[in-house]
């Protein structure tokens, strides 16, 4: 028999083909060729001579990633974030989800759901100032509840291993009711008919949610979960800059990659430099997405140890302050 | 067959990227041979990027300079704002992307030396002097060589003094609350005027400090008689009175321990607000929520204007004044310029005729300003019209006060201008200009460890100085700073060698 080359293929089916077309040319303009930009990460940028006539310099842009061992403290500091921020907003998200499918109540479930969702609108500068006016030393709404009640006030700002927490919780009141829209899809999704037999066979409304609910979104879960993964090594820059503003004290627990570099270099503008930094996010997230991609159970357990001891230590992180 | 294709499809994806990322092209120098003035048969539309928030009056400002120039040079110009939020960003990528572009604002804090560096900048050697002339006749000769890298012109400097004082802005009418009379210029002065509203003004803070970060080692440095290195590494100082000035860092000068116990002890006493850092208000002085600003003359006209009651007063604390480099405000040509002579021509004409200039700078009479007997102006509205953001364009002869300013600022100013001499204490170091191209690496990881350890302390945000003063000097240690400072001594040592040829 002949083999199929592309070209009888393409014959056979012009129509999928011609549908195809417009998604593939724009993956191809949008993601594709910008990438060659990538190639500044490995030269001295010159606005005459352009991206493609520059000179190369080795590895030197990367330097400064790596020249004072911040890199590792800010790598690290990036993937536990976005860590914790995954599992925060996935797990509130799924559970408020829950919730809300079981509440029967039309007027109180709109509203519940609404609420929920605002925060998702709300910008980060706006929140900066909330967090600003929550925990700032002499005015903060916590110091002048404390001092109301006579006690010593506390200085958030020098406190560095209250961010985690802090951002952490802002990053899942803003993530939450915006992931909860698609979970609430999937649990609608699942068949009333298999609820109702369980609840005539006597199950509670736990066990219905344990042994039926969880089970059938589970595919939703880590589709969203993978999603979450590719990125994480890329800092919500703007959270974090509005949140933790330019306070040093704080930076060795709150500063990431995105924060780093930007305050590096604002002052001494470098697109090489800042080429460079991409291009290390982006590797390291590719080789991550290939990790995981290539086998998937395998895959899961290892998550789950690495969640475990990740989890292990910021416990004790936390617990020995 | 597969591959062929993916080869085929491969190559037509670099190309389209070639041709794509290679729109800017070089185009330099041109427009040589024809002496004397410009050919203005033609008529062109040149296009001008300043920095700040696009009034909305923009358009019968352009409308009614467009009927001058057109009339003057057959030329239109068309003037593009780059607001406030995003100028970090974007004026880099001006030059990166290729457009084609006449003029811009440059300033030091905008990179001039780093962009003209990696040429972004036509070189104006010869053409400045040959369509500008009027401009290049009134250009200083400091001036010209701090516009000058590499040994190419690349900007029009000022031809606007700007100086290098830093000092206190105060409220006058607390301070003769407080029974204080002398000016305030002094650390002592400054802690008796603070002590008072900790006491008597608990509604505001004593000194404005924000987020940007705390000025007071750069009052603390000046009044001291001591300069630093370049306005992007202010952690680096040195002595332009000392015959062989040696480049140190802030925390190995001389005090500098005492200088932050101090500071820790203004922290304590409630001078400023613990969450400091955190606090994106810059305008506190302004509105009355704090009574003491440290920052430059010009500032303190601004509020003055803004809030006449108020008496502010300005004391310098700056122990020898200089003027700042020229390049402090300058305009520059886009090496993708098409029309560089005309450009050059309406600078020119900007620059010297006063006509031309209040229609660029401050508008339409009448409509976005007015003008007293003693030739101040007055915005009419704000929200219509203040003035323009292509700060480059002042001069001596042509800029106006705005109706409002004290008298104190011409007179401390011309004080300035007396006492300074020309290559004699910081006057002197005008001229350098500090190349950062071989120590960006460090350079960068220095600026990020003066945040995270430096701010903090100058702040008193320690409860050990001592013990914060050295986990700063080893962090600037690991992120290169000795390597800076060499690099910094060598140049300043080879301008100094430079100058006594």
């Amino acid at each position: 028999m002949k083999k199929e080359g592309f070209f009888d293929e393409f014959k056979k089916n012009k129509a999928l083909f011609a549908m195809a077309a417009p998604a593939f040319i724009l993956v191809l303009v949008m993601s594709y060729f910008p990438m060659s930009g990538l190639i500044l990460a490995f030269k001295e940028y010159r606005y005459n001579l352009g991206v493609f006539g520059s000179p190369f310099n080795g590895l030197q842009n990367f330097g400064y990633l790596f020249s004072s061992g911040t890199g590792w403290l800010i790598t690290r500091n990036t993937i536990l974030y976005n860590l914790l921020n995954l599992i925060t907003s996935q797990l509130f998200a799924v559970i408020i989800a829950i919730f809300i499918t079981e509440i029967h109540a039309k007027y109180f479930k709109k509203v519940t759901q609404t609420v929920i969702l605002l925060p998702y609108f709300i910008s980060w500068v706006v929140v900066g100032v909330f967090v600003f006016s929550i925990f700032n030393y002499e005015t903060g709404l916590i110091n002048s509840v404390i001092q109301t009640f006579g006690g010593e006030k506390v200085n958030f700002y020098m406190m560095p291993m209250a961010w985690p927490v802090i951002i952490c919780a802002f990053n899942a009141w803003k993530w939450t009711g915006y992931n909860s829209v698609i979970y609430i899809a999937a649990v609608t999704g699942v068949d009333g008919e298999i609820n109702e037999a369980a609840a005539i066979d006597g199950a509670t409304i736990f066990q219905r949610i344990r042994y039926i609910t969880l089970p059938s979104i589970r595919p939703t879960l880590v589709t969203m979960i993978l999603l979450q993964v590719g990125r994480i090594l890329r800092g919500d820059f703007e959270m974090f800059y509005q949140i933790v503003g330019n306070n040093g004290q704080l930076f060795n627990a709150t500063d990431v990659i995105d924060t780093y570099v930007f305050r590096s270099l604002i002052t001494n503008p470098d697109i090489g430099m800042t080429a460079a930094a991409t291009f290390y996010q982006s590797v390291l997230c590719f080789a991550i997405i290939i990790d995981r991609q290539h086998d998937r159970e395998e895959d899961r357990r290892r998550l789950r140890a690495v969640l475990k001891k990740e989890g292990k230590k910021l416990w004790q992180r936390m617990t020995k302050i | 067959m597969k591959k062929r294709l993916l080869a085929t499809l491969l190559a037509a994806a670099m190309g389209l990227s070639l041709l794509t990322g290679c729109g800017g092209g070089s185009s330099s120098g041109g427009g040589s041979g024809e002496a004397g003035t410009v050919d203005t048969s033609k008529e062109v539309e040149l296009v001008m990027y300043v920095i700040s928030d696009r009034p909305a009056g923009q358009d019968i400002v352009d409308e009614n300079l467009n009927k001058l120039l057109k009339e003057k040079l057959n030329c239109t110009l068309k003037i593009n704002w780059i607001g406030w939020a995003e100028y970090a960003q974007k004026y880099p990528l001006l030059f990166s992307s290729g457009e084609a572009f006449d003029m811009a604002y440059c300033a030091g804090w905008l990179g001039f030396s780093n962009l003209a560096r990696r040429g972004a900048f036509m070189e104006l050697d010869t053409m400045l002097q040959q369509y500008a002339p009027d401009n290049y006749a009134l250009q200083s000769e400091t001036a010209l060589a701090q516009a000058t890298v590499d040994g190419h012109l690349y900007a029009v400097p000022t031809l606007l003094p700007t100086y290098t004082t830093y000092g206190a802005i105060y409220r006058g009418d607390i301070a003769a609350e407080a029974g204080i009379t002398d000016t305030i210029d002094t650390f002592e002065e400054v802690e008796q005027y603070c002590d008072y509203i900790v006491a008597n003004h608990p509604e505001m803070e004593a000194i404005n400090e924000y987020s940007s970060g705390p000025e007071t080692s750069l009052v603390w440095t000046r009044s001291n008689g001591l300069y630093d290195i370049d306005a992007n590494l202010r952690f680096l100082f040195y002595d332009p009175s000392a015959e062989h000035p040696t480049v140190t860092p802030l925390y190995d000068l001389e005090g500098a321990t005492d200088f932050y116990k101090r500071m820790k002890e203004w922290c304590d006493k409630g001078y400023w607000s613990k969450s400091a850092l955190a606090d994106t208000d810059s305008q506190k002085t302004q509105n009355g929520k704090a009574g003491l600003t440290f920052h430059n003359i010009d500032t303190w006209s601004g509020y003055t204007v803004q809030q006449p009651d108020w008496d502010f007063k300005y004391g310098t604390m700056t122990k020898d004044v200089a003027h700042l480099p020229f390049t402090q405000d300058c305009m520059v040509i886009s090496n993708t310029s098409k029309n560089p002579e005309r450009a050059l021509a309406l600078w020119n004409l900007i620059t010297t005729d006063q006509e031309v200039y209040d229609a660029f700078y401050y508008g339409i009479e009448g409509t976005t300003y007015e003008l007293n007997d003693q030739g101040q102006f007055t915005i009419l509205d704000m929200d219509l019209y203040s003035t323009n953001a292509m700060w480059a364009a002042r001069t001596m002869e042509l800029n106006r006060n705005q109706a409002g300013v004290p008298e104190e600022y011409d007179t401390i100013r011309e004080g300035w201008e007396q006492t300074i001499k020309d290559g004699v204490g910081t006057e002197k170091f005008t001229g350098f200009v500090l190349d950062t191209t071989n120590i960006t690496t460090e350079v960068a990881a220095c600026t990020n460890a003066k945040q995270q350890y430096g701010w903090p302390l100058e702040l008193g945000y320690t409860d050990d100085v001592e013990a914060s003063i050295e986990e700063y000097r080893q962090a600037m240690k690991a992120a290169g700073i000795d390597k800076v400072v060499e690099e910094c001594q060598k140049q300043l040592d080879a301008y100094i060698e430079s100058l006594g040829q």
